[in-house]
């Protein structure tokens, strides 16, 4: 009944602290919002110049340019092509196409010769001294022209084959992992950001806790016959649901911006409500350490530091491993309870894995949970609960 | 903190030889006191005396560095947990700001195991009682000082305590409700143990059933007001401001004085003298003075009031 009633109180209070709450749970959605812009604004695209120089020759009373036809299958290569970060453009001034290069509007430059037709007209005429000699100009240490150029050789080639009409030896075929060869980096950083919506959590959790002990509520609290767990797992529901809201409205903002959710809903409300847990039982130790709002905003931003650039929330990140427990690696970030919620959801939301497959996840996540509460309890306890 | 409780005559607070040691600062020195069932209890002193750190030794938030506090004599509800049957108005008014009069009321009984039902009841009582009715559905934020003061003491009854603590109930207030929390004072006498602490004397004298005045930790004297007052003479009292705090030959003129009226005391640069028929005795006393090189300011000549008992065990020196 007790804990019922400091529930009801929190989310009153919680609701009436309404600038608090809208800035708890919009903080990340923002983020995700920002992702999207950056990585949008970052995306590679290769700019391709095809300066056609190919006089074309007579036949059968009609002129052939095999150059604008290689400039024609070119267009087609880049309109077929679905997703493909590459603009071709023609050319018809070799300067004002040097031009482009220079100042790095283009990336690669193909001029096609004035024999090119003659050439692909009369291949029987094609020697050590007489062929059609295509050249390909860019900065040879820019990895654009690298990228360009290959591609240009793609193009160049299917062009060719099709002239000829000969079958290829070879063919290679790429098999994706997982859906990996649909992810791009918005889909990589989203797990992340939905954890951090939740280790946002950890002011807003502390705040709650610390300001019973700044208006002084908590020796009202000491007098009265309610016991620590009671009270803190009161304040530690509403701020789940809380946390619960701000993953909501982060993964519908991803959504929106075109993440495609995988995995189960239910996978990912286990994780979310888990680390939400987690943060809050971090947030007992917080608050055991300081006394005041104001301390709360200077002394937990070093912990929310921490959990927001080292867990990989913020950005994906490669941790070292320290040692393996049953084959799972434990690392210096692994103290840290959400890196291994966002290992979880990596596995879930992007790989389409299944609640045991994040199993050791789960178990990091509960045991360190576990050992956040009971420092916390025990701080928070002596700290404020404790008679002096 | 030695909490129990044992049946003895009409005692329900019983302190004996209560010490709090801050470091090398002894806050609360080798106190002893009882109090009784029913009984409106002054607890009176300067700053910094020990009231608050022997309150907060009753109330269980702090421990005593020695000695015990015994809590007796319970009229009902022996069950509830000691601290259940403390209520406390402290100094500063403290709530949740974002609660309304009625959600606090309601939130802090249940934290005391209330029943919906008389929760409900006691919370419209005490509203009504308080002045507070009509603000029941406002938040504690948005109330005047006056108003959060009087919410203050609705949150210290409304879990019915058998001992009420009230630091200062009266600070802040003006004078209509100030009267409203005296009468409610006085009716809540016999029915439960009142603590009475403040710096107004007038409110300890017209409350209290007896006044404890502590100074440096120490007990220096308790009992009844009118028996205080009596105990620092009876008669008239002139208290005699000087001009200069530089007296001349202070000695020699209190022991002048001395022979006139047997009871001076001599503090900064006031006389407090007490005696019978003392407006008789003013031109005397005034010749005393003036003999001694000192000149008179200001003269007032009244009767005992329990500040004069209060200064005359403390002395004038501020803290």
């Amino acid at each position: 009944m007790k804990f019922l009633s400091v529930i009801n109180k929190c989310t009153r209070e919680q609701i009436r602290n309404f600038w608090i709450l809208i800035l708890t749970v919009s903080m990340a959605p923002f983020f995700v919002f920002i992702y999207y812009l950056i990585l949008e604004s970052s995306k590679p695209h290769y700019d391709l110049l095809i300066l056609n120089q190919d006089n074309g020759i007579e036949t059968m009373g009609a002129t052939i340019n095999y150059g604008d036809l290689l400039l024609q299958s070119a267009k087609e290569f880049e309109n077929d092509t679905t997703g493909i970060p590459l603009s071709i453009r023609k050319s018809d001034d070799k300067q004002a196409a040097l031009k482009r290069l220079r100042t790095q509007k283009s990336d690669a430059l193909v001029i096609i010769p004035e024999n090119f037709s003659k050439v692909i007209h009369n291949p029987d005429m094609v020697n050590d001294t007489i062929n059609a000699e295509i050249e390909f100009i860019g900065d040879l240490t820019n990895i654009s022209y690298m990228v360009s150029a290959i591609w240009a050789n793609e193009i160049l080639n299917q062009y060719m084959q099709g002239l000829t009409q000969e079958n290829k030896p070879i063919i290679i075929k790429e098999i994706s992992l997982g859906f990996s060869g649909n992810i791009d980096d918005f889909d990589l950083v989203v797990p992340g950001i939905l954890i951090l919506s939740i280790i946002m959590l950890m002011l807003s959790a502390t705040v709650a806790i610390v300001t019973e002990v700044e208006q002084k509520t908590i020796i009202r609290l000491k007098l009265s016959e309610i016991g620590t767990f009671e009270f803190l797992s009161g304040v530690s529901i509403v701020q789940i649901i809380v946390g619960l809201v701000s993953v909501l409205l982060t993964g519908i903002v991803a959504y929106w911006l075109g993440f495609d959710f995988r995995g189960s809903f239910w996978s990912l409300l286990l994780i979310a409500v888990l680390t939400s847990i987690s943060i809050i039982a971090f947030s007992l130790i917080l608050a055991a350490l300081t006394k005041t709002v104001s301390e709360v905003l200077i002394v937990g931003n070093f912990p929310l530091f921490l959990f927001m650039f080292f867990t990989g929330a913020a950005f994906p990140l490669e941790a070292k491993e320290i040692f393996t427990i049953a084959g799972y690696s434990v690392t210096l970030p692994g103290l840290m309870s959400p890196s291994h919620a966002i290992i979880a959801l990596r596995k879930i939301l992007i790989l389409n894995m299944g609640l045991k497959d994040v199993v050791p996840e789960i178990i990091a996540v509960v045991l360190l949970t576990i050992i956040y509460f009971l420092i916390g309890i025990w701080a928070f306890k002596t700290r404020h609960m404790k008679v002096e | 903190m030695n909490i129990n409780k044992t049946e003895n005559n009409n005692t329900v607070i019983n302190i004996s030889h209560l010490t709090k040691r801050f470091g090398d600062l002894v806050a609360v020195d080798n106190l002893d006191l009882r109090i009784f069932q029913g009984e409106v209890f002054g607890f009176l002193g300067p700053n910094g005396a020990g009231k608050t750190t022997t309150i907060n030794m009753i109330c269980g938030l702090s421990k005593p560095s020695g000695g015990e506090i015994l809590f007796q004599n319970f009229s009902k509800q022996n069950n509830r947990n000691i601290r259940a049957q403390i209520g406390i108005c402290p100094q500063e008014n403290i709530f949740w700001p974002k609660l309304t009069c009625r959600e606090q009321l309601h939130f802090i009984g249940r934290m005391y195991n209330l029943s919906t039902g008389l929760l409900k009841k006691r919370t419209t009582e005490l509203l009504e009682l308080m002045g507070l009715k009509e603000k029941s559905n406002v938040l504690a934020n948005k109330l005047s000082g006056g108003m959060k003061r009087r919410l203050n003491i609705c949150m210290a009854l409304i879990h019915d305590p058998e001992i009420l603590v009230l630091d200062e109930p009266e600070a802040g207030l003006d004078p209509q409700s100030r009267v409203l929390v005296r009468d409610f004072i006085k009716s809540l006498k016999h029915d439960k143990t009142i603590i009475l602490t403040t710096h107004n004397m007038d409110e300890a004298d017209r409350l209290s059933d007896r006044v404890a005045i502590i100074d440096h930790g120490k007990l220096l004297s308790l009992n009844t007001p009118s028996w205080l007052k009596k105990s620092i003479g009876e008669g008239d009292l002139v208290e005699i401001i000087l001009e200069t705090e530089k007296i001349q030959r202070a000695d020699e003129m209190v022991n002048s004085l001395k022979e006139l009226c047997k009871q001076v005391k001599f503090s900064e640069n006031a006389l407090i003298i007490k005696s019978k028929g003392l407006v008789g005795l003013i031109p005397g006393i005034t010749e005393i003075i003036t003999n001694h090189g000192n000149k008179v300011m200001e003269i007032r000549l009244r009767e005992n009031t329990l500040e004069d008992v209060f200064i005359y065990l403390t002395g004038r020196k501020l803290r």
